[in-house]
């Protein structure tokens, strides 16, 4: 019954501080003028931005509560490597970084972790738990090298999927409650698996649903590099800490195909305001149209819209339908994983 | 269904995440015997890293090719249907 109030808390806190502070963030990012074009918008409204320092704020009560109920590391290491990614998405938001210095700088955020395996044992098991197979042994060093090169890559494909109203947050919410899922599979089957990892995944649950209040159609703000980047941290800490990493990575398969797609056309690493041909046009009739050339990226949207035109809502509709489709596959992995 | 190529795609990368990842962790990182001296020990990290590399670039090769397929058969002018 008090793990349950612990629980019910760990998610409400965050929630409701995000749900409470936001207008008033928002007021004060108008009135100091941090507001940036909706560009799929005919005229283009002007929405606040950035409100990922507000999402920071919201994870930091969470998992600081996490930590102060269960006395557990692995908020801490949450809210290092979140701190730090948040950190490089900010100096982005105000400074604008290179598209390669940005995921180099991202590599940091696992250092959190890094240093507290080190530390103390039982931050991270070195193994991976395969669905019907079980566990392989434990590789410390070759697991840990894929972490550290997991978090550049986690982060950048959630802030790739940050492009139109209530996409990040949407998206975030549901596969958010994917590795949710997944941890308390894990926990309800593995005896010896803490309770404080399923409070940890929480609060990302929390943040990302009052976000989406805010950020769905026709969005009142935008979380900025430093709320997308922070989110994808959040998600790869987690996923690690709690030893779901297969169901993890099962749902954001839309994310990853995303980033694989935009890097693969665009040749490398290239900050999306200097893509010289754009994957997308927005129509005079306020729909968004697919670009027919041979050359221009392809991306995940581009995809969607190469059977034909759709407005905003229906461009989000389509990838949060692949986005629960990636989840249900994600639940399934963690079902014949856990439950024996 | 606009979103069915894409779930097939998905699906393709889903599948082979799981394939590869096992077999990275059961076949490649557990290779050959315990190295005796400084060759065997080049010889089997070598063959690990290409290995693992050759996994990474099977990902790529199969989800970019069924994506081109798609965006090729999307790209392609229709004939036009024929009138009444």
């Amino acid at each position: 019954m008090v793990d349950a109030g612990l629980l019910l808390a760990a998610f409400m806190l965050p929630f409701l501080a995000i749900l409470l502070a936001m207008p008033r963030f928002m007021k004060y990012l108008r009135m100091s003028g941090r507001v940036v074009d909706d560009v799929h918008k005919t005229p283009p409204t002007k929405v606040p931005c950035p409100v990922g320092p507000l999402l920071f704020i919201g994870a930091l009560v969470g998992e600081v509560f996490v930590y102060l109920a269960f006395g557990s590391l692995i908020p801490l290491v949450v809210v290092g490597g979140a701190g730090i990614a948040f950190a490089v998405g900010i100096v982005d938001d105000l400074f604008v970084l290179g598209g390669k210095t940005k995921p180099l700088l991202l590599v940091f955020a696992a250092a959190p972790l890094v240093v507290a395996a080190l530390l103390q044992s039982g931050v991270y098991d070195a193994s991976i738990a395969f669905p019907l197979l079980g566990s392989t042994g434990a590789h410390f060093t070759i697991y840990t090298l894929l972490v550290v090169a997991a978090f550049p890559i986690v982060a950048n494909a959630f802030n790739m999927m940050d492009s139109f109203n209530g996409q990040i947050s949407g998206f975030t919410v549901l596969t958010s409650l994917a590795l949710l899922f997944a941890v308390v599979l894990r926990a309800t089957f593995d005896s010896g698996y803490s309770l404080a990892r399923v409070a940890s995944v929480l609060p990302l649950v929390a943040i990302s649903g009052a976000f989406y209040i805010f950020n769905r159609f026709p969005s009142q703000a935008f979380d900025g590099d430093s709320g997308a980047l922070m989110l994808g941290a959040i998600f790869a800490t987690l996923a690690v800490t709690s030893g779901v990493e297969i169901a993890a990575i099962i749902a954001i398969v839309p994310a990853i195909l995303n980033s694989f797609y935009t890097l693969s056309s665009a040749r490398g690493f290239v900050e999306r305001r200097r893509m010289t041909t754009r994957p997308t046009r927005l129509g005079e009739d306020g729909k968004l149209y697919a670009s027919m050339e041979k050359s221009a990226p392809t991306t995940l949207i581009r995809l969607i819209l190469l059977s034909g035109p759709l407005d905003e809502q229906g461009v989000v509709r389509e990838v949060l339908l692949l986005t629960a489709v990636s989840c249900l596959l994600s639940c399934a992995t963690s079902v014949l994983t856990w439950v024996h | 269904m606009r979103g069915a190529a894409l779930i097939a795609i998905e699906l393709a990368a889903f599948l082979l995440i799981i394939g590869e990842t096992y077999f990275f962790f059961m076949a490649i990182v557990p290779l050959g015997p315990v190295p005796h001296g400084l060759g065997e020990y080049t010889a089997i990290t070598l063959a690990k890293v290409l290995l693992t590399f050759g996994l990474g670039v099977l990902w790529l090769v199969v989800v970019a090719s069924i994506t081109r397929l798609y965006v090729r058969s999307k790209l392609r002018p229709h004939p036009p249907t024929p009138s009444a």
